[in-house]
């Protein structure tokens, strides 16, 4: 039989999501269109049409030795080309943003390669060769699952995601790199992602609706769906501790203790 | 748990810190003025730009960092008190209060006077009387400060520099102690309720040990390993005074090493050498002993509850302000972290409620058998409690602004409520566990790396005692293995040993020594009000020992 992935328990909303991120079969929906030249603005790592820098020669001149598992994998665009590692770091509101930094880990580690993530309460970095950096930011920033107003673009200072939001509905950012276009009803960008100024404002869009956040979300939350009403996360939750409670060296036996 | 229930022991702060109503989840930002908003900070930075002038080198100038103040800089109110505080003034640096807490357990060594006393009698021939006693009290508390006992043309320190140390006892013979000359007595029958006096007077038994705090001064200039050598010696040279002694003969060796180090405890012990620290450092303390030095019990001996809060705030203090904050990392945001479990009410709500909760459930504390099934129920109550309280109280959430305040609060509430349900320190720190798989998984996040790391591997140790498994919780301390860096973790962990053993009615958590030595009047530092005093300590109205004035222009 072949192993099918679950990926997550529970029927909640959040869990259907968790679930529908994480499956690599599932396409995310873009809402949002932002251009290449836009998204290297954001990041800051190069100027548009700026040539890569790179840490090593193309791998196809480097005469690789024989190796099974050079054989096995194939490299990625940046590996291939020799691309130095950069990375792009999103923070997400615990209002309701459409993902959070967990399920974010676990997103990409079903959906890209040559990428190594990074987990905090607030924020989460995913690093990669520079190309494929830029690749995996615009999936992400033109997709669902990204907020112009509960998710931010944040290489420093990211503090914010659980602050109150502003009058708005805005998420706090000390750098103010983005702006609410009273106007446009749109989110713009005007500074990168380490708060240096870019030339022109870049639009990421019109946030969310409160109730097409809820609907997106894959955060539990008390005025949303908690976990204790869904009861196999619940369960799962309580699984995972006493198997790595029991699981110890040399544990009391659950039925002794 | 009630929706937008006053009875919230943490809406009296949020009222204070912000104008918004604490349900609200709508707030301005970039309109306060910058630092300006904060007193300190304008003092800071007026300070800064005159001291840049003094010295002619740059220094403090908000300009070029991070612009302070484009939210709300909240004031702090120290949990069961009604003090606010200045965040700036929650950095030990600022405050005195919080410096002298951990001078005063650094520089606090306890000594036996049983086998000085058996040698003096059995080898040198000495009469040992409670009158020979209070006379070598009286040397002791002369010499310990740093002053002559045997030679002449001795340099000695100014008493006016070192007047925060000395030397009392304390004994279980009450016969014993009423013969002693009462300013050098630590009275277990006065500083303790009864049952907790006689729990700790059987644990002392007949023996008799000194408390010595060597001057605060000499613990700063030197180190914590300082100590046992500097009240080694002082103690040496009183019995040498006290009891006209040879200081050549051969059995003088065999009493030396008797009267000063036979029978020692030292508050913490020392660190591997790739951490490098002597005893008495906060690396080396264990959660019992932080648990001990704290004294509520002993005031409010029906409110386990407060005693774990006065526990974990002594805890976050020296663990992760100090030790974690300074000693392994250095800088400043260790603070923000820290406070958290010791502000604004917040904790206190969970513990309390956690408390509360299981005697509805379970009738009473410390009755239930530990099970996998009881830690499941409390632990997952309690966690999401907590959790509804930052969801439902977005003013609460932004308060504890970062995912690790938010995960030591909530898993120290599940842990000292599963402890003190069970009265069992272990089944806390698996409640603590579970709690974390729980506030995950709810919100999708959790703490900085530490906690991503730490605590989804810490369960599979909470169960082992065998050496290299694991410890009694009691014994675990800053430097069990994988707690070396785990910020924010062991104030409540302090909380969670403390937690269990006043539920039981335990009158101390591991050592009753340590309980009776910081059961003492005469320190600067009230261990038995520890948000208190740091609350005075950041209105700047608590005086600290070790100060210098008096040698300075």
């Amino acid at each position: 039989m072949t192993y099918k992935a679950q990926f997550f328990p529970g029927k909640s909303d959040p869990s259907k999501n968790r679930r529908k991120y994480m499956d690599p079969s599932y396409k995310l929906q873009k809402i949002r269109s932002v251009s290449d030249e836009d998204i290297v603005r954001v990041l800051g790592h190069r100027e548009p049409g700026e040539d890569y820098k790179s840490v090593h020669p193309p791998l196809e001149e480097m005469g690789e030795p024989e190796c099974p598992i050079r054989e096995l994998v194939e490299p990625t665009p940046g590996a291939k080309a020799g691309d130095r590692i950069r990375y792009v770091q999103f923070t997400d509101s615990v209002y309701f943003a459409p993902i959070s930094p967990y399920q974010r880990s676990w997103m990409y580690s079903y959906r890209y390669r040559g990428m190594d993530s990074g987990t905090l309460s607030g924020r989460h970095v995913v690093e990669a060769r520079e190309r494929d950096v830029e690749a995996i930011a615009k999936e992400i920033i033109e997709s669902e699952t990204f907020d112009a107003a509960r998710t931010g673009i944040r290489g420093r200072t990211v503090h914010g995601h659980a602050l109150r939001l502003d009058e708005n509905g805005i998420m706090f950012d000390a750098m103010q790199r983005y702006v609410f276009n009273k106007s446009t009803g749109e989110v713009q960008y005007v500074k990168n992602m380490v708060g240096e100024p870019i030339p022109a404002p870049i639009s990421v869009g019109k946030p969310l609706s409160e109730d097409e956040l809820k609907k997106r979300t894959t955060i539990f939350r008390a005025d949303g769906v908690t976990i204790r009403d869904d009861a196999e996360v619940l369960q799962m939750v309580q699984n995972v501790h006493w198997e790595r409670s029991f699981g110890g060296f040399e544990p009391y036996k659950e039925a002794k203790f | 748990m009630v929706y937008k229930d006053d009875k919230h022991s943490f809406m009296q702060a949020m009222k204070k810190k912000f104008e918004e109503a604490p349900d609200k989840k709508q707030t301005k930002f970039y309109v306060y003025g910058g630092y300006k908003q904060n007193k300190r900070k304008v003092e800071f930075h007026d300070a800064g730009q005159q001291i840049a002038k003094e010295r002619g080198i740059p220094g403090y100038n908000p300009s070029v960092g991070m612009p302070q103040g484009q939210r709300v800089l909240m004031p702090y109110q120290l949990s069961h008190t009604d003090i606010i505080a200045n965040m700036d003034d929650l950095h030990f640096v600022n405050n005195a209060a919080m410096q002298q807490a951990w001078d005063d357990m650094r520089r606090t060594i306890l000594v036996g006077l049983d086998s000085p006393h058996n040698i003096l009698e059995k080898r040198l021939g000495k009469e040992v009387t409670p009158e020979t006693i209070n006379h070598y009290l009286e040397v002791v508390n002369h010499s310990m400060p740093g002053a002559a006992v045997i030679q002449e043309h001795m340099v000695e320190t100014d008493p006016r520099l070192v007047k925060d140390s000395y030397v009392k006892v304390y004994s279980g013979n009450d016969e014993l102690i009423d013969e002693i000359d009462s300013r050098f007595v630590i009275d277990i029958n006065k500083e303790f309720p009864a049952d907790q006096a006689a729990q700790l007077k059987k644990a002392i038994g007949k023996s008799m040990w000194q408390v010595v705090r060597i001057p605060t001064i000499v613990g700063r200039v030197c180190d914590g390993g300082t100590v046992s050598r500097w009240s080694a010696m002082q103690i040496g040279m009183a019995f040498i005074g006290a009891y006209n002694l040879c200081a050549g003969e051969a059995a003088t060796a065999d009493f030396a090493y008797a009267a000063k180090h036979g029978s020692v405890i030292q508050m913490s012990d020392m660190m591997p050498a790739r951490r490098a620290r002597g005893p008495n450092e906060p690396g080396g303390l264990m959660y019992g002993v932080v648990s001990d030095c704290a004294q509520s019990l002993a005031k409010y001996p029906d409110d386990p509850a407060r005693h774990s809060l006065e526990t974990i705030a002594l805890a976050a203090l020296i663990y992760d302000q100090i030790y974690l904050g300074s000693y392994m990392s250095g800088g400043v945001g260790f603070t923000q972290y820290a406070t958290a479990a010791y502000t604004d009410n917040i904790l206190e709500d969970f513990v309390y409620w956690g408390m509360e909760h299981v005697k509805d459930k379970y009738g009473s504390l410390a009755k239930q058998k530990p099970s996998v099934k009881l830690i499941n129920d409390i632990g997952t109550d309690v966690a999401m409690y907590c959790l509804e309280q930052y969801e439902l109280y977005p003013a609460v959430m932004e308060t504890h602004f970062g995912g690790s305040q938010r995960a030591t609060c909530i898993s120290a509430a599940a842990g000292t409520s599963v402890a003190m349900a069970t009265g069992n320190a272990q089944a806390g720190l698996s409640a603590w566990y579970l709690a974390c798989n729980v506030h995950k998984e709810q919100m999708g996040r959790f703490g900085f790396y530490g906690y991503d790391l730490q605590d989804q591997i810490g369960a599979a140790n909470t169960f082992s005692y065998r050496s290299d498994e694991g410890l009694p919780f009691e014994l675990r301390g800053g430097n069990y293995p994988s707690y070396a860096m785990n910020v924010g973790h062991q104030s409540a962990y302090g909380g969670i040993v403390a937690a269990a053993h006043a539920a039981r009615g335990d009158a101390w958590a591991l050592s009753p020594h340590v309980k009776v030595a910081f059961a003492d009047r005469s320190l600067p530092f009230d261990f038995a009000n520890i948000t208190k005093e740091f609350g005075r300590g950041a209105m700047r109205e608590f005086i600290p020992a070790g100060e210098r004035d008096l040698i300075i222009p």
